[in-house]
């Protein structure tokens, strides 16, 4: 199974625009209120481990009515959040037979997408740059992004890596279902299992240099360290068409975890790309205890998808021939 | 994702194969006397099994002993043909049943229409064991994660759990725990979809595997799978190998995520054809 539509979010959107409205803005407060925790391995390493949830309703990008404004208010939250269930929800029945309606049910079975935003209250997974979206595509990225958008079904290369069940690749970003991840440690390596397609990630810690720049990779090649309590994570290596929003080959991804309490691990990430992107840029997502299993997802295994997509094509240029 | 499919029927059975096992089988390796094997870094007081583990034998073209024979692509000549090996079946016999033993012939006539590796689906257990990849065990009290580079799966082994799997897996439910020094690992709630190796061996449903994880020496590792399947065979059996720790002071697992190199094996018939 493979779905690959995410929902625009304009009743999201619409619902921050009338949050903002109503109140004035909060200062980030989040860093300062954090606890220091003391969970340490035997081995005195911080401890990571358990399951993580990275589902969210909270945009990745803070929608453009929101301007500066950083931080929602509790009440501002609970709004969007009662919003966002009474319009993403497999029991409305308005329309019913129509399309939209069997469309919207069909759908939501299979979304996990969380209800709740982010436990910071962030207005935008993006926090670099300050206005909360990626900066603008350099020439040679817009021309990619161009191309890209220009594939249509004449076979399975025109699809995304995660339709053709290759990867959901990295960074970890939130998406509408397998949103948990787990992480284990033990001396020498932080381990991210990933459900959304089964990638095991192992993060050697260490002060081994990265492989070869002739080995590329779809995570590319990780090496881990401590800063203090945060475990730093430097990847590069990637393969061209390992691509996260029309990065190159030259990505260098820097990710940042910090168990911020018992509940929360911050997950940064900062995107280096300049063939790509006109400036560096950076996401924070705060990933939640959950006490679900990580469950095996058997993606490609049973991608009926991309056979009924491809025959589907040439079925629809087959009766297009016969008009 | 939440998985709400329920599964039944697996205590049971469970209790009974034991049962059956441990008459049937020839006992399990043990431990060399005088080898202790370093402690977790857990100081749980169990044996270290973490690290980078591969098997190296042929088992994966053949769990029976086997000649070495002509590959089957022409052109690949002696750079893809079968090698020989001893085989790593106890007493070198799979005992299946007359329907099964028929089937298994079938399988191996049309090896690469039917067999799962070639389309890049996930092993299943024990064959991942032995497939000519590398895999990582990543060792804690409570669970214990087997990555393995072929096709990037993996399984984790719930310690001292009697959980259930919600569902039927390719990779299996696996519950373990510690018997001295051996990590015995048993395995269920398989798809059916998975073989044993390159020459048809197969099983259904049904399969059951209790492995066995012994450490021989700092480097070794002495793997047993016991296979009992009452659907496919008229007994249990069991294979066995030593798994080797790859020394290589850079030993890291890589990618071999195969689903690009079967694509155009798969769907290479839906391909819009350029006129």
């Amino acid at each position: 199974m493979a779905i690959f539509e995410r929902r625009p979010s304009n009743v999201l959107a619409a619902a921050l625009a009338l949050a903002a409205l109503a109140s004035a803005s909060v200062a980030s407060q989040s860093r300062n209120v954090e606890t220091r925790t003391a969970a340490r391995t035997p081995w005195g390493d911080p401890d990571l481990q358990g399951v993580w949830s990275i589902a969210t309703i909270t945009p990745f990008e803070r929608p453009r009515a929101l301007a500066d404004k950083q931080v929602l208010t509790a009440e501002e939250a609970e709004e969007i959040e009662r919003t966002n269930l009474a319009t993403n929800n497999q029991d409305r029945r308005d329309g019913a037979g129509t399309d939209a309606d069997l469309a919207r049910a069909y759908n939501d079975f299979w979304w996990d997408r969380g209800t709740k935003v982010v436990s910071t209250r962030q207005t935008s997974l993006v926090v670099d740059p300050p206005d909360g979206r990626v900066p603008a595509l350099t020439a040679e990225g817009q021309k990619r992004a161009t191309e890209r958008a220009a594939r249509g079904y004449d076979s399975w290369e025109d699809r995304s890596l995660w339709e053709r069940c290759i990867t959901r690749g990295l960074p970890m970003i939130p998406g509408p279902y397998n949103n948990n991840y787990q992480i284990l440690q033990t001396p020498g390596y932080v381990v991210i299992l990933h459900e959304m397609i089964h990638d095991a990630r192992i993060i050697p810690l260490d002060t081994q240099p990265h492989i070869g720049k002739n080995i590329r990779q779809w995570f590319g090649d990780s090496r881990g360290k401590w800063e203090g309590d945060t475990l730093v994570v430097d990847t590069t290596n990637f393969a061209d068409k390992a691509s996260y929003r029309g990065s190159t080959d030259g990505l260098h991804l820097i990710e940042r975890f910090t168990r911020i309490n018992a509940e929360t691990v911050r997950y940064e990430f900062t995107i280096d790309d300049p063939t790509t992107f006109t400036k560096r840029w950076t996401t924070s997502i705060p990933m939640q205890h959950t006490d679900e299993q990580i469950y095996e997802y058997a993606c490609h295994e049973g991608n009926y998808g991309m056979v009924n997509l491809l025959s589907g094509a040439r079925a629809q240029e087959k009766a297009a021939e016969g008009k | 994702m939440h998985i709400r499919i329920r599964r039944t029927i697996v205590g049971a059975s469970a209790a009974v194969a034991l049962t059956v096992l441990s008459f049937a089988v020839a006992p399990a390796a043990q431990a060399p006397a005088g080898y202790k094997a370093p402690r977790s870094p857990f100081k749980d007081g169990k044996p270290d099994l973490n690290g980078i583990w591969q098997a190296n034998n042929t088992a994966n073209w053949d769990i029976q002993g086997h000649a070495a024979r002509q590959g089957p692509v022409l052109e690949l000549g002696a750079a893809f043909s079968v090698p020989a090996g001893l085989g790593v079946v106890e007493g070198d016999e799979i005992p299946y049943q007359p329907w099964a033993a028929a089937k298994k012939k079938e399988n191996a006539a049309n090896w690469l229409k039917l067999d799962p590796e070639v389309k890049c689906y996930m092993p299943g257990v024990p064959r991942a064991t032995y497939m000519p990849y590398p895999f990582q065990i990543v060792q804690t009290p409570t669970h214990v994660l087997m990555a393995y580079e072929f096709a990037s799966a993996s399984r984790t082994i719930y310690m001292n759990s009697k959980d259930e799997s919600p569902a039927d897996t390719w990779m299996g439910w696996s519950l373990g725990r510690w018997e001295g020094d051996t990590l015995v690992v048993d395995v269920n709630a398989f798809n059916g979809e998975t073989w044993f190796d390159r020459a048809g061996n197969f099983h259904s449903e049904a399969l059951h595997v209790v492995e066995r994880y012994t450490p021989l020496s700092r480097d070794v590792l002495q793997y047993e799978a016991t296979i009992e399947d009452p659907k496919v065979f008229t007994r249990p059996w069991k294979m066995s190998m030593p798994l080797y720790r790859r020394v290589e002071k850079n030993a890291q697992l890589l990618e071999y995520k195969c689903v690009e190199f079967v694509e155009e094996l798969m769907y290479g018939h839906l391909r819009k054809k350029t006129k």
